[in-house]
């Protein structure tokens, strides 16, 4: 029981500590591929040292919605690592506190406070990018939902633990076609939900075009750090749900020992490093879309993930 | 459960064809959608060649060897032939159902495969029909539907041959011992059918200066104009 | 081997209009080969109604009584066609230099048609029906107008995408037979033989996919939607082979898939058939109505008889099966004698509107009297083969207790009559609105309009010894007994 706790501790601690190094690499690579050099993989570590040093600017027409946002932002995708497997592949203490359904909600939470807080300063941009991360959000939704179900629905329970062990059972389950259709539903929905492109640029200042980064746009100081941070927390969470429930429980701990959990800490590096290879792959080779073709993207990877759902319904694929 | 590392590929190739055919009905670059079609011709040859190994059947390796050489090699090759260049860089940009809808048509199409063969899945129990079957049957409706669909000459073409790369998909799992000359036949058809189309396509665009062959409408009945 | 010359030799002929110094001769040799053609099947048909079959090559090339009909007609058809286009090709405006490939295609498309029939390996049919709608999409579009291009590609798109689905239909086919015997070579008298160990959803599936298939191809409602586009802007003699041989031939294919599946006792289809028959014949009727171009008209006239062929068939029983192997022989001996006259009434006037014709009679009596002669055939009045053959169909019918379909064929086949001589009426007399023709039409239009009214006027009346027992032979292949 003590060790569960400290493993599910260790799990909370590596997706804080390597969040921003992961965007670091990611962001190193993309500039790499370009021919540049690129900022150095800890960059956000130290943005995010230097904006806790600095003071913050509150606009008075804000309401405590906008104080308490960043707060939520960072939160919340601790909440969901409590939740997934990240080191290990056994159920841990609160494994069972809350299914896949309670990670989607908690997520959800965050997003909602940001488009809130993003509507609360008054500021025109933040309206805009808050709209339109909603429409992102809505057109995600059903396939989250469908993805869910899916996947629920082949290994009989949701609780992602249980849910990874049923899946990548046997070559013949990792093979179907209902498999590899929801990783790729999934993956679009990835891209949908942590703002790469092709759905919206994370390295544009232009805000007029901006979706997700829009949502960061009035803080400063502490709470600007929390959202960064919150931000590439969420990003490291999906990518975990995504490698470790979905695709293969390659590196997950399965000892109970320490040593083993310590162990998959740069096994799981290792895999989250190559899912980055694929993400710097699609993201330099894919232009941004434009607003009114989102419903396309996200139309299909809707299509994909009920293509999905029906041909792990009817008998024998 | 498909019970062998081949069987279980071929499955995987099926859910990839199923892709493909979303894909040709999604695409609005004609450059797009011909890409697509060698895509899946490729993955109906490496289907063919997976179930032939696991069976041992010279006829289905034969059979990816005429695919692949018939449709991924010859047909893009006497389209460039036929037809200029600038046939290809056209994009449609307004198709008679929007891409979203047509996604979800397309859908519905395979869910109603999956409905439509279900019977006859139910009584064989050889575990590659059951994957073959229906999605053999879902990329002929699909590509019956993107035939319709679509107002550019070349898309429609493609479409009929992808109805082709469906009814064969389906037919490696459930008629593998196909004379060989039948198949050679329909491959040498299949070529002829790109000939023939392709021949019309420049024709139509010489003399009407347009390639939205689908667009053609003076002949029709009227049916309020008696005596 | 007399099956084996049949084929070879339009392919040759084919072969010989592309070189070069033969090119100018393209028409000769093209009349030569469907002559050679027609002998060849008559000596064949007689082989078979002594033997009931003849062997070309065994598994590969073979034909019974269905199969020797289908060639004979073909073969007829081909040749008084091929001599018809003489005159008519060069009397229009086409460029002399273009026409070898016109003769080229032609003689490919022969090839094609009788290979359908002599073929015993049933997917080689499936082949042999899609060469049939290539070459004939190419002859479509011979003459590069806007209207010929857009008939051309719609029914290239129609007719070709049945393609896919009717092989899916013979793969199911292959499927339902390799379970039941193993072998994997299938004849139609294999598969005759087989039929009743075989699973019959997979038959009934089989036969539903090739209906829908070749259907199109066949001009079958709802999926006739491209014929009167083809049939009317296609140059004449291409029409008279389109709308006389080439919408029956696959419809001959689906008779043979009937008739298998009629053999497995499990499958009962005999009722949609009828259905599906009658749909065609009543959508066809109504059109009939309102048709402004005379090409259309008679090519809406042979959904019609599709549509008849089709519901006889679907009857089942031996005097309906005669009267639809009948109807296929009058059909096509009168359709393509309609649209030859239809030929000549352009080449004379230049327009296919049946409002710009008036006072045929005074302008050129022979075109007006041969409209009125072929018009009350193809309609299906007495004393023309066509209303033999319906009329047995009809009594057919009563016989075994159909009323409701007799009636239904019976108003639907009235409607069509009335509509065709409405139009033809009023083409034929009245004031005339061109001067009295003065040239003479050419030798070989007129020579071949005359010929095709022979068997036309002949049928009606008295039918020979051999043909009567080729129709019964073909009756008894397509009823499987």
């Amino acid at each position: 029981m003590i060790e569960t706790i400290t493993y599910n501790t260790f799990q909370v601690l590596f997706v804080v500590a390597f969040a921003p190094l992961y965007a670091g690499v990611l962001s190193r690579l993309k500039e790499m591929v370009q021919s540049k050099r690129g900022p150095s993989i800890f960059q956000p570590y130290w943005d995010i040292w230097k904006l806790f040093h600095k003071d913050e600017v509150v606009s008075e027409e804000t309401t405590s919605i906008f104080r308490v946002t960043p707060y939520l932002a960072f939160v919340m995708p601790i909440f969901v690592t409590i939740l997934i497997p990240v080191l290990t592949d056994y159920p841990l203490a609160f494994a069972f506190m809350g299914d896949m359904l309670a990670g989607g909600f908690f997520l959800g939470l965050a997003g909602f406070f940001a488009a809130l807080a993003a509507v609360d300063t008054g500021n025109p941009y933040g309206p805009m990018g808050a709209s339109r991360t909603r429409m992102v959000g809505f057109l995600a939704e059903p396939v989250f939902m469908i993805v869910f179900f899916t996947v629920s629905f082949v290994a009989q329970s949701t609780i992602p633990y249980i849910v990874q062990q049923k899946w990548v059972a046997s070559v013949g389950a990792f093979f179907s076609p209902a498999h590899i259709l929801l990783l790729i539903a999934f993956l679009m929905l990835i891209l949908a939900e942590g703002g790469k492109i092709p759905v919206d640029n994370p390295s544009g200042h232009f805000e007029l075009a901006m979706i997700d980064e829009s949502k960061g746009l009035e803080f400063s100081g502490r709470g600007a750090a929390l959202m960064k941070w919150g931000g590439q927390m969420k990003f490291l969470v999906l990518t975990c749900i995504f490698l470790n429930v979905l695709v293969a429980p390659w590196g997950l701990a399965h000892g109970q020992f320490i040593v083993d959990v310590l162990a998959a800490v740069p096994l799981i590096l290792f895999k989250v490093f190559l899912f980055t290879l694929v993400l710097v792959a699609i993201e330099s080779s894919l232009a941004k879309l434009r607003l009114f073709r989102i419903s396309e993207f996200l139309g299909a990877a809707f299509i994909i993930s009920v293509a999905a759902m029906v041909s792990s319904i009817f008998p024998g694929a | 459960m498909p019970t062998s590392t081949p069987e279980a590929l071929n499955t995987l190739g099926a859910g990839l064809i199923l892709i493909s055919a979303f894909a040709m009905v999604a695409t609005r670059q004609v450059q797009g959608v011909v890409r697509f079609f060698v895509l899946q011709s490729l993955l109906l040859a490496a289907s063919s060649f997976l179930l032939g190994y696991d069976r041992n059947s010279v006829h289905l390796w034969t059979l990816g060897g005429i695919t692949i050489a018939a449709k991924v090699v010859a047909i893009p090759w006497v389209l460039r032939r036929l037809l200029p260049g600038d046939f290809y860089e056209r994009r449609e940009i307004s198709q008679a159902i929007n891409i979203p809808a047509s996604l979800l048509l397309a859908l519905l199409l395979a869910v109603a495969s999956e409905f439509l063969t279900g019977p006859l899945v139910m009584a064989t129990r050889d575990p590659v029909v059951r994957v073959n079957l229906p999605i053999g049957l879902a990329g002929v409706l699909i590509g019956a539907y993107s035939l319709i669909a679509r107002r550019e000459a070349i898309p429609q073409l493609i479409g009929i041959l992808a109805m082709e790369n469906g009814a064969f998909f389906a037919g490696i799992a459930i008629a593998p011992e196909l004379p060989i000359i039948a198949e050679l036949a329909v491959a040498m058809d299949v070529i002829l059918i790109a000939v023939v189309v392709g021949l019309l396509t420049r024709n139509i665009r010489q003399t009407l200066g347009t390639t939205e062959a689908g667009a053609l409408s003076e002949l029709k009945e009227d049916p309020l104009a008696w005596r | 081997m007399a099956l084996i010359a049949i084929l070879a030799i339009p392919l040759l002929a084919a072969l010989l209009c592309w070189v070069r110094p033969l090119r100018r001769v393209a028409w000769g040799i093209t009349v030569a080969s469907a002559g050679t053609v027609f002998a060849l099947g008559a000596y064949v048909s007689v082989e078979v109604i002594a033997s009931k079959r003849v062997v070309g090559a065994p598994g590969w090339f073979e034909a019974d009584g269905l199969s020797v009909l289908m060639l004979v007609l073909v073969s007829f058809v081909l040749a008084l066609a091929s001599v018809f286009a003489g005159g008519y090709m060069r009397h229009g405006e086409h460029k002399g230099n273009r026409l070898w490939w016109f003769y080229s295609n032609y003689n490919l498309l022969s090839f094609a048609l009788l290979a359908v029939p002599s073929l015993a390996e049933v997917n080689l049919v499936w082949v042999a029906v899609e060469l049939i709608t290539l070459f004939s999409v190419l002859l479509v579009g011979f003459e590069n107008t806007s209207s010929a291009l857009e008939a051309a590609w719609k029914f290239a798109v129609l007719t070709i995408m049945g393609a896919p689905i009717a092989l899916f239909g013979f793969f199911t086919l292959f499927w339902a037979y390799r379970s039941a015997t193993g072998g994997s070579w299938e004849t139609w008298e294999g598969l005759r033989t087989a039929a009743s160990s075989m699973d019959p959803n997979l038959l009934k599936l089989s036969f539903l996919l090739v209906f829908v298939g070749f259907g199109a191809k066949s001009g079958l409602a709802p999926m006739h939607t491209w014929l009167p586009d083809a049939h009317s802007q296609a140059p004449t003699p291409v029409c008279a082979v389109l709308s006389g041989v080439k919408t029956t031939v696959p419809l001959y294919v689906i008779l043979r898939f009937l008739s298998i599946v009629l053999a497995s006792p499990a499958a009962r289809l005999g009722n949609w058939m009828v259905v599906l028959g009658l749909i065609s014949v009543g959508i066809a009727a109504f059109l009939l109505l309102q048709v402004r171009d005379y090409k259309r008209m008679f090519a809406y006239s042979t959904v019609e008889h599709m549509g008849v062929i089709l519901t006889a068939a679907g009857l089942a029983t031996q005097a309906s099966d005669f009267g639809a192997v009948s109807q296929m022989l009058n059909h096509a001996v009168t359709k393509s004698l309609c649209f030859y006259v239809a030929g000549v009434i352009l080449l004379v006037l230049s327009t296919r509107e049946i409002q710009s014709v008036r006072g045929l009679f005074r302008i050129s009596p022979f075109a007006g009297s041969m409209l009125v002669l072929c018009s009350l055939a193809i309609a299906g009045a007495p004393p023309f083969p066509i209303f033999l053959s319906e009329f047995s169909i009809l009594s057919a019918g009563m016989r075994i207790g159909q009323y409701t379909v007799v009636a239904i064929l019976g108003t639907l086949i009235v409607i069509a009559f009335v509509a065709i001589m409405l139009h033809v009426n009023g083409m034929v007399f009245g004031k005339p609105t061109a001067p009295r023709l003065t040239e003479a039409l050419p030798a070989s239009c007129r020579f071949a309009v005359l010929v095709a009214a022979a068997p036309v006027v002949l049928l009606g009346v008295y039918i020979p010894a051999p043909v009567h027992d080729l129709l019964q032979l073909a009756a008894q292949q397509l009823g499987g007994r």
